[in-house]
């Protein structure tokens, strides 16, 4: 261990866990040169919300594509260029006046990745994974997103043949702008359905 | 109204997206289950999967990445050993 600095970060059990882990798969050739630094580098600054986003604000100013996003996701989804892991199977639901949509993952942490990136760390939290499913619009709420009564609420739990996303509805005042502006509308939580626009 | 949206136009920064990992050694394991399934599993991530469920179930308040890493721990122990030289 190191003794630099007043304050020097031990080693947590975990983290010598992690190193062992690497030495052990690297010296089986499972893990090429540069591998984690493009990963992490790729799921750091490419893969996230904005993918989504972009593929919402599509499906708002076109029609067709919309269309196609609600029959097979992951091919409409292809289309903009996205795909990969966690990403085969997608299923994408539409929140309309009178249905509301959420995504959750019961068991671990199925997510969308390659149009959400990674999962925020309440989603793979057991409270959330257990209380979407028992009492989804009391905890919407709570995460300030209430809904009136009379819209249901249909909660989607990701599997590993399904992956879903949210296509939130088109906010009233968003009338007029472009797709990129309106891209620039779409927030995460909307795509998982803990929010509203 | 399909016009190509193109990257170039777009300013789109990781919007509330928190960070993807807090620690170094989180984007490691990340990785390297990346790695395990993609070159030991031929890309079928099921296996680990089931694993991560069974590693989450096991202790449910356990941090998440810790318990990323006891399924990874876990699914090395289902790789077959590697062949010394002297074998092949």
């Amino acid at each position: 261990m190191s003794d630099k600095g007043h304050h020097p970060a031990p080693v947590s059990p975990v983290e010598q866990r992690v190193a062992a882990l690497e030495a052990l798969l690297s010296e089986r050739g499972l893990v090429p040169e540069g591998f984690i630094e493009e990963i992490t580098r790729r799921y750091e600054s490419e893969i996230g919300p904005m993918n989504g986003a972009k593929v919402v604000a599509r499906a708002w100013v076109d029609h067709g594509y919309k269309q196609r996003l609600l029959a097979d996701g992951t091919a409409a989804i292809a289309e903009l260029g996205f795909g990969g892991p966690e990403g085969d199977h997608m299923v994408v639901v539409e929140n309309t006046a009178a249905v509301h949509n959420v995504i959750v993952c019961t068991l671990c942490s199925c997510y969308p990745w390659p149009v959400l990136g990674l999962p925020p760390a309440w989603y793979k939290d057991p409270p959330y994974r257990a209380r979407m499913v028992r009492e989804a619009r009391v905890l919407l709420a709570e995460m300030g997103c209430s809904l009136p009564d009379e819209v249901e609420i249909r909660v989607w739990d990701s599997s590993a043949e399904v992956r879903y996303l949210v296509l939130p509805q088109r906010p009233p005042a968003s009338v007029g702008m472009t797709e990129a502006e309106l891209a620039g509308l779409v927030t995460r939580d909307s795509m998982i359905g803990v929010a509203t626009l | 109204m399909s016009t190509p949206l193109s990257l170039a136009d777009l300013d789109l920064p990781r919007r509330n997206g928190e960070l993807a990992f807090d620690a170094p050694w989180q984007s490691t394991v990340f990785a390297l289950a990346a790695a395990v399934v993609e070159h030991a599993f031929g890309g079928d991530r099921e296996p680990f999967r089931q694993l991560l469920i069974a590693a989450i179930a096991a202790q449910p308040g356990r941090p998440y990445w810790e318990s990323w890493t006891a399924a990874l721990e876990a699914l090395v122990q289902t790789l077959p050993n590697s062949p010394r030289p002297d074998e092949t």
